[in-house]
């Protein structure tokens, strides 16, 4: 049985990885956007943007000073077993990741109109940021993943969630993704940026699926409609850092979810920004030989996630992960499994816990 | 390029767009909280009671908070609306991103000023900075007006003599 205390270290973990570390597509992404951008100012910038994950990964310093919302992912095995304390203990991990990172101390003081109106001010504590409300997979085996994903403030700005008339063309309603994410790509400011697409049936269901997207996407596997809309956005010539010319986006991740029998689509865009998207998952297993006499009966599971169209998908990701596990608990940091091969050594290890902040 | 602060008017004076520079030394900070009261302040003839240098001054468009520093838009009102009164008051670097106004081109052009972008390269600034403290409005908390002493922060210029790089 997983217990609170690794859940919450591993939420913890997963926080302060997911800030202060890229992962090596979005290395390999960038390499390959440093090739391709002809401006040399653009070219400083990609560099810049470069170095700074070096050093944020080497000294575990924030990629960014709006170290962004937590947005928290769980996908339970079917064979796991855990206390129903589990998600307070994920909440905990949160509010320890963010102390030990340090978060920018963002959340706002007070109740309803002071709340809104930041009439109050914000608490000086990082851990009083609450994490968004948690999305829950399940997945076959006998693992916990939980994946944190930080998400800034800019992107959110230059996102939206509406419906767009398909036409009975899929094409349209990716096209009109691509316009929108052009539109908003020169504002964004910290440019290349990433169009991070949800679409199903409703607006929370479209917004979830954004987050699908965000958990699930890879620069290195891009498919045809994230080509297109990466295209439409690098038409714009805005460049890394609104100085031109060819990099503007660095890729495209887009979820298609479930379809209602209607002439609309819900799609939710958010236009991620040049360190989006900063995710990291550690995978819990709840090995031991009681769990592997007997079998948990998945029966009273529901199995939820719209994963039918994309590289990657959770089960794929369990199959690669259950080689590397050993037999008792352990906690690992891994990126997608299918750039697993292309890890630089030591990606897999802990982090440390005792570290001095950046200031 | 390598700038120290407070700059020179002949060293701004020289600096074109896409130029890329380092500087090092003493910058200010601020933004939508502190940068109108700032403006006010020197409005009311009051600057001097803050003791704030701002002949050669660099002002960067950031708040500083234990997460580090890194730029905020430039052109939101409160940000770009003070850059004609600081710029006469002596600022010669604006420090931030995105794209300006021709308006507030052209003030900067007038008064000597320029404007420089950098990317929200938070890590690296870290690196880059030396000590800070509160200068003024510490009721802003992270967005108050920090001084930095910062070695070879990275930036490019943007808007100088006139042109813009947008």
């Amino acid at each position: 049985m997983l217990t609170d205390e690794e859940i919450r270290n591993a939420a913890r973990d997963a926080l302060v990885q997911a800030s202060t570390t890229f992962r090596p597509d979005q290395v390999e992404a960038y390499q390959t956007a440093l090739e391709r951008e002809t401006s040399p100012q653009g070219r400083w910038v990609l560099e810049q943007i470069l170095k700074n994950a070096a050093v944020a990964r080497e000294k575990r310093y924030p990629l960014c000073d709006d170290t962004g919302i937590p947005h928290v992912v769980l996908e339970v095995g079917e064979q796991v077993r855990m206390s129903g304390k589990a998600f307070q203990a994920v909440a905990e991990g949160i509010r320890e990741g963010l102390r030990d990172l340090p978060g920018r101390p963002m959340a706002v003081r007070g109740e309803g109109l002071e709340r809104l109106g930041q009439t109050l001010g914000m608490y000086d504590d990082p851990g009083m940021l609450e994490a968004a409300p948690f999305s829950l997979y399940w997945i076959p085996g006998n693992v916990l993943k939980i994946t944190v994903l930080m998400l800034g403030g800019g992107p959110e700005i230059r996102g939206k969630t509406m419906c767009v008339f398909h036409r009975h063309r899929g094409e349209n309603v990716i096209e009109e993704a691509g316009r929108w994410a052009a539109e908003a790509a020169a504002a964004l400011g910290c440019t290349p940026c990433v169009p991070i697409i949800g679409i199903g049936r409703t607006q929370y269901e479209a917004a979830a699926l954004q987050l699908a997207a965000a958990l699930e996407g890879d620069f290195t596997h891009q498919s045809p409609w994230e080509a297109k809309i990466t295209e439409m956005v690098n038409n714009t010539g805005v460049g890394p850092l609104g100085l031109g010319k060819s990099v503007t986006a660095l890729g495209s991740f887009v979820k298609i979810g479930p379809a209602r029998a209607s002439g609309v689509r819900i799609v939710s865009l958010r236009l991620g920004c040049c360190f989006d998207p900063r995710r990291a998952t550690v995978v819990l297993k709840d090995g031991g030989e009681q769990n592997e006499q007997r079998p948990i009966n998945s029966d009273l599971s529901s199995h939820y996630r719209p994963n039918a169209n994309k590289i990657g998908s959770g089960e794929e990701l369990f199959c690669f992960f259950s080689a590397f596990y050993r037999p008792k608990f352990t906690s690992h940091y891994f990126g997608p499994a299918k750039n697993l091969a292309n890890q630089p050594a030591g990606f897999l290890s802990l982090s440390t816990r005792a570290r001095p902040g950046p200031f | 390029m390598k700038i120290k602060t407070p700059v020179l008017t002949e060293v701004v004076r020289r600096l074109k767009v896409g130029d890329r520079v380092e500087i090092s030394g003493p910058i200010y900070t601020g933004r939508d909280a502190a940068l109108p009261k700032l403006c006010r302040a020197i409005e009311k003839g009051e600057l001097p009671k803050l003791g704030l240098q701002l002949e050669g001054a660099v002002i960067f468009h950031t708040a500083v908070s234990p997460a580090g520093i890194g730029p905020t838009t430039s052109n939101k009102v409160e940000i770009e609306g003070s850059i004609p009164v600081l710029s006469r008051a002596g600022v010669r670097i604006h420090l931030g991103k995105g794209a300006l106004s021709a308006d507030t081109a052209k003030v900067l052009q007038e008064t000597g000023a320029v404007f420089m972008v950098t990317p929200p390269v938070t890590a690296l600034f870290i690196n880059n900075i030396r000590s800070r403290r509160v200068a003024a409005f510490p009721e802003d908390g992270m967005e108050a007006l920090h001084e930095l002493v910062v070695e070879d922060l990275p930036a490019i210029v943007a808007i100088a003599r006139g042109e813009s790089i947008f």
